[in-house]
């Protein structure tokens, strides 16, 4: 069908967008960035298109070597409008990274479910939904936790923010190489899962032993 | 391409333990920022061995198209960069007149790369590819080892820091050597040099992190 995503994109965005005052407000913000995540997810379909029509529809090339760059980087311009415009807190860029890359991630999915609606299982479901969502909300945090010294170190922002930047597009195309694989692709299934899960514990043990200092205070 | 997986795989592993070592030990709050950026870089190299090796394992080649692994190498680069430019020479250096010389000898470093660049790169008979591709590498080359040279021979006045850093500012310097010197040997599709490049740069980064943990610890006591 021509126009699927633009109508995908319709159908997801517009009730959103109407639940939006009715959210409240410390929600709000959440429901927002998984909206702008959307609309750089529908972009960055375009842009892909224009590389794989450029590239002789070489899909492996593009999907291992270009989509992680321009995805990583469109991604990462609404985090960067933020934290310049509004706050350069850690922890409300960390949300907001994360909001967008969830938001992308899930237009993604649902866009590949109606491409290929006919294979697919709930295996493939349960693998996109945890890995695929994770490892783009894993790579946007990553860059938003960069921009959290866009105020505070300025050199340290420039800089800082480049170089996670290439490590999110490396990990990034990590995992679209190991889930094309047929012989990894379960590596790169739980690639995700094996990074969030210790990042989870140490921000979990971070906080309890700063809880605990605090209490002793 | 067993000689280049091994030379990837040796350089994952050496550069993870660092990582890990350095994740385990600096990232918890208010731990040196300088430290976990050189822990993030070698994170930054891990991940661009897997990449290679990942690729080698799916595809069997490296060496035919531009590879987002040499990205994570090259990263490693802009973290080290950011760890000695965004962090700790500001404090160092108050751009006065009586350390111009120190700013001066470090851009050898710099042009030491850039002339590298033109004889084995720009100039040589190889593809366009490669060409960029060492470009690249030579500019995150250039802005992090002129500062590695410059705290490796800046004098030590107020802090005592720079002493206590200075083995692992060395290391840098043959760590880059290392890189540039393997990019070389991929662009020229000679996997022994690679597989020896490897090995050096994966020792690198397994004793960088104890280095500085040492340093650290020299100077704080």
């Amino acid at each position: 069908m021509e126009n699927m995503i633009y109508i995908l994109f319709i159908c997801m965005v517009a009730p959103l967008m109407l639940s939006l005052p009715l959210i409240k407000k410390s929600s709000r913000g959440i429901m927002i960035f998984i909206l702008i995540g959307i609309s750089t997810a529908l972009f960055v379909s375009e842009v892909n298109g224009v590389f794989l029509r450029t590239l002789d529809d070489d899909f492996l090339l593009v999907t291992t070597t270009v989509t992680p760059v321009t995805e990583e980087i469109v991604k990462a311009l609404p985090v960067l409008l933020y934290a310049f415009v509004f706050t350069d807190e850690r922890e409300h860029l960390l949300t907001a990274s994360f909001a967008v890359g969830i938001g992308f991630a899930l237009f993604e999915n649902t866009y590949i479910l109606t491409q290929t609606a006919v294979n697919v299982t709930i295996e493939w479901a349960l693998i996109r939904g945890f890995s695929t969502a994770l490892m783009h909300g894993i790579c946007t945090a990553a860059v938003g936790f960069g921009m959290s010294f866009v105020k505070k170190k300025k050199k340290l922002f420039y800089c800082g923010t480049i170089s996670l930047l290439l490590l999110a597009i490396t990990y990034h195309g990590i995992f679209n190489m190991l889930v094309q694989s047929e012989s990894l692709k379960y590596f790169g299934f739980f690639l995700p899962a094996v990074t969030y899960i210790p990042l989870v514990i140490g921000m979990v043990m971070n906080y309890r032993r700063m809880r605990s200092k605090n209490a002793k205070q | 391409m067993k000689l280049y997986l091994t030379a990837n795989i040796i350089g994952f592993v050496c550069s993870l333990f660092g990582f890990i070592y350095g994740g385990i030990y600096y990232f918890r709050p208010r731990k040196a920022t300088y430290a976990q950026m050189i822990a993030l870089a070698l994170g930054c190299n891990a991940f661009g061995r897997l990449f290679y090796i990942v690729r080698l394992l799916t595809t069997g080649f490296i060496t035919g198209s531009v590879q987002l692994g040499f990205f994570g190498i090259a990263g490693s680069f802009m973290f080290f960069f950011s760890s000695n430019f965004g962090t700790l020479d500001s404090l160092l250096d108050d751009r006065s007149k009586t350390f111009r010389k120190y700013r001066l000898i470090a851009l050898a470093a710099p042009a030491v790369f850039i002339l590298m660049y033109v004889l084995l790169f720009l100039t040589a008979d190889i593809r366009m590819m490669w060409k960029i591709l060492g470009g690249v590498l030579t500019f995150f080359t250039v802005l992090s080892t002129y500062f590695n040279l410059k705290h490796l021979i800046f004098p030590d006045v107020d802090l005592g820091v720079v002493k206590c850093l200075r083995p692992y500012n060395f290391l840098v310097l043959i760590y880059a050597v290392s890189v540039y010197t393997e990019c070389f040997a991929l662009s020229r599709d000679d996997a022994v040099l690679t597989l020896v490049c490897c090995i050096i740069t994966g020792l690198i980064s397994a004793a960088m992190m104890p280095f500085i943990v040492r340093g650290l610890k020299k100077w704080r006591t």
